[in-house]
This record gives structure tokens, C-alpha cells and sequence, in this order.
């Protein structure tokens, strides 16, 4: 139903970023006439909002324990286990360093995930509060993955980016702290690959022409998590 | 991680968002309290809060929202303290009167004294929506109101301000 002129100056003034009432405004040289002056208004009103800031001037700042503060600790792949990984894991598809924005360079796939889950480390936090729906959706979008909750409790999503690809960022609550998932329609791997270290057990898995990575602590364990994360991920293409 | 690394990643994480989001909480201060030490007071206060509350911010995407609550909340303590007076606009003290002070502009002096004028139920959404950028809903949400009352608000607010610009 095209808006009237009432509707329509109330949109706008409310909103003067508004879009809609197209059909109205197209045919209404008065309201175009008021889209005008309420732009206008809202530019000098912003004009006018922007007082000059002082100087910043940060309190003294008391000490935190941050002890108390869940993080995910510094990864430190013993050789062995590096060791033991160039011998088992086929790393499919990556010849040379890869190259990240910013002329980062990382040696593996894991490699640069393991940099990327300490750079993101405000993810790692122990909480029962779940993610919206809303949230989840416009992470996860329909074009990506369709996703369930049967993973568990998702407490964090952010679209990331790794390889050049943007992709879900997930974290659920294992059993002994926040487990990461990254969710890479993109990042064909040939097999299963095991990252293991002093703080962390992961894994990245194939699933059809991509791969899904599963990072917790170096005590949890993964089995459950693997096959409720396979169970609940379905690829979109 | 030792404690010592994860006190400097904290530090490094609450001086990005500071550094980042400080401006706006200046802002959103001052036309909160409508007082410019008092919002530098406020602004002190909700650093601190921020600084002790920090690991409850999980999605640095609501970073700018989650400081912008603290100074609410921050101003609100604030006049729940002072129990200040109403503000009477023909009769400003120093630091009142500071915040409305503009160089040689007429227009902009104007501007800057009718919204000083807005009832606060009005002027808050606007700075919300114009200054901060924040949607409707995003004000709903930061205000405790339906949607709806934060379109009417708008509205009026933009009326008012057009009617004594005029």
C-alpha cells in the first residue's frame, strides 16, 4: 500500500535516512521538498552535536587479577608434536607460505588459525549466555552453512577471515573451557589433521570441499564435539 | 597464559576501545548532563567501570554500545548523587554555559542552544541516532523503549528543533 504524505514526513522526520515511501516520493514534489529540509536539518543538527572533546584523560586504573580472566593460553606446539605432524598429516593444497592480509605469512593452515584464535582471544570467555538467533543468522548466512544447535551452547559469532575467505568463527563451552570452531567452505584439506600442544587439542576436518576447525583446551576432549559439530554444519554449496 | 602477558593484552584491549569509542562517550556525556565537568566526571567514572567489567564484554562489536551504557548509567548515578536542579537555559553556571560556548557562528550557537533546550526524553535519541549512529532499534534497546516511542521521539524532536530554527 503506497504511504500517504502524513506517513511519509513522519518516516522521514523520524529517520531522515529513510528509504522507503519510493512510490510516494516520486510523485509528490511537496514531500521531496520536505526530504530536503529534513536533510538538511540533520546535517546542521549534527553540526551542532559535535562539541569539541577535551583531551582524554584516563583515570588511574586499579590492578586486575587477571588470573581470573579466561583466555586461551599461548600456543606452544612441543617439536614433538610438530615432529610427529609433518610425518602423519598430508597438508593438502598448500605449497609455499600462505599469505594473509597485511603480508602476514603462515607456514600452515593451522598455523595461521592458532595465530588467529590468540588474536581473537576476547572469544574465549566461559559463559552461559548463548548468542541470538539473529546473530547466529547473519554470521552463519544460508549462502554459507546451514546450521543447528546441536553443537551446544554457541556463546560467540563473528564472521572472520582466514585464508582471504570470510568465515564463521564460533565458539561453544566444552567440558573444560570455550572450544573455537571455524566453519571454511573454502579450505579443502586432504584429511583429518591433529593439533596437539602444551594448552591446546584441535583438529581440523574435511567436509566436502572444505573444512571445519575445532580448537579447545589441551584436556578437552573432542571426540563428542567433532561428531556433534559434523552432525549440526551442512555446506550450502 | 602468565598472568603478566594476559594483564598487558587487557590493557592493550581496554586502551584500543578507549582510544577508539572516547570521543563519543564525551559527547553522549555532555548532552546527557548537558555540563561539561560533569561530564568529564561521568566520563572518569565510566572508564573506570569499564576498566573493572571489561572480560563481560565478549563481542568487540558491541564495544561502542556496552561504553555507551556505562555513561548512562554512569550519568545516571551521577544526578541520583547530586540531585541536581533543573537546568533554567537564562540562567547557566560556568561550566553549563562551556558547553554551549562556539566560535563565531551564529547558526551553529543557535542549533546548539535548541537542543540544549530538548527535554531530555527527546534529546537523548537524537544524539543516539544522529552522533552515535545507532538504528531505532539500537536506541530501543539502549534506552528501555519500544521502537515505536523511539520513531515518535525522533519525530518530535526533529519538529521542535525545525520550528525554533525557523
Amino acid at each position: 500500500m503506497m504511504m500517504n504524505c502524513d506517513q511519509y514526513r513522519e518516516a522521514i522526520a523520524a529517520d531522515p535516512s529513510f528509504d522507503g515511501g519510493a512510490g510516494h516520493l516520486s510523485e509528490c514534489s511537496s514531500c521531496q521538498a520536505y526530504r530536503k529540509e529534513m536533510l538538511e536539518l540533520n546535517q546542521r543538527i549534527s553540526r551542532a552535536l559535535a562539541l569539541d572533546v577535551p583531551e582524554l584523560d584516563v583515570p588511574e586504573l586499579p590492578a586486575i587479577e587477571t588470573d581470573k580472566v579466561v583466555t586461551l593460553p599461548t600456543r606452544k606446539l612441543s617439536s614433538p608434536v610438530w615432529m610427529a605432524m609433518a610425518a602423519t598429516v598430508v597438508l593438502a593444497a598448500f605449497v609455499g607460505f600462505r599469505m594473509i592480509g597485511g603480508g602476514v605469512e603462515y607456514p600452515t593452515l593451522a598455523d595461521e588459525l592458532l595465530a588467529h584464535i590468540d588474536h581473537e582471544h576476547v572469544s574465549l570467555v566461559v559463559t552461559n549466555v548463548a548468542v541470538s538467533d539473529e546473530r547466529l543468522t547473519s554470521v552463519v548466512p544460508a549462502d554459507i552453512a546451514r546450521l543447528d544447535h546441536s553443537a551446544g551452547l554457541i556463546t560467540y559469532a563473528q564472521s572472520c577471515v582466514i585464508g582471504g575467505h570470510s568465515v564463521p568463527h564460533l565458539v561453544i563451552q566444552g567440558e573444560h573451557g570455550p572450544v573455537t570452531i571455524l566453519l571454511m567452505p573454502d579450505e579443502m584439506v586432504s584429511g583429518p589433521q591433529r593439533i596437539t600442544g602444551e594448552s591446546v587439542n584441535g583438529v581440523i576436518l574435511p567436509v566436502g570441499d572444505g573444512s571445519i576447525a575445532i580448537f579447545g583446551e589441551r584436556e578437552e576432549s573432542l571426540d563428542r564435539i567433532e561428531k556433534e559439530v559434523l552432525d549440526s554444519v551442512t555446506w550450502s554449496t | 597464559m602468565h598472568s603478566s602477558k594476559a594483564a598487558v593484552l587487557r590493557r592493550q584491549r581496554f586502551d584500543q576501545y578507549v582510544g577508539v569509542y572516547h570521543q563519543d562517550m564525551y559527547r553522549y556525556a555532555a548532552w546527557l548532563s548537558r555540563d561539561k565537568a560533569i561530564a568529564e566526571d561521568v566520563v572518569q567514572e565510566a572508564l573506570l567501570r569499564a576498566w573493572k567489567s571489561l572480560d563481560a564484554l565478549r563481542d568487540e562489536n558491541l564495544a561502542k554500545q556496552w561504553l555507551l551504557t556505562i555513561v548512562r548509567r554512569e550519568n545516571a548515578r551521577y544526578f541520583e548523587r547530586k540531585r541536581l536542579e533543573t537546568v533554567d537555559i537564562d540562567n547557566l553556571t560556568a561550566s553549563q554555559a562551556a558547553l554551549l560556548a562556539v566560535e563565531d557562528d551564529k547558526e551553529l550557537d543557535d542549533m546548539r542552544q535548541a537542543i540544549y533546550e530538548l527535554d531530555d526524553d527527546y534529546r537523548e535519541p537524537l544524539v543516539l541516532q544522529v552522533l552515535m549512529g545507532f538504528s531505532t532499534n539500537e536506541i530501543a534497546e539502549q534506552m528501555g523503549l519500544k521502537q515505536g516511542a523511539v520513531l515518535t521521539r525522533l519525530h518530535r524532536a526533529r519538529a521542535k528543533l525545525a520550528e525554533k530554527m525557523e
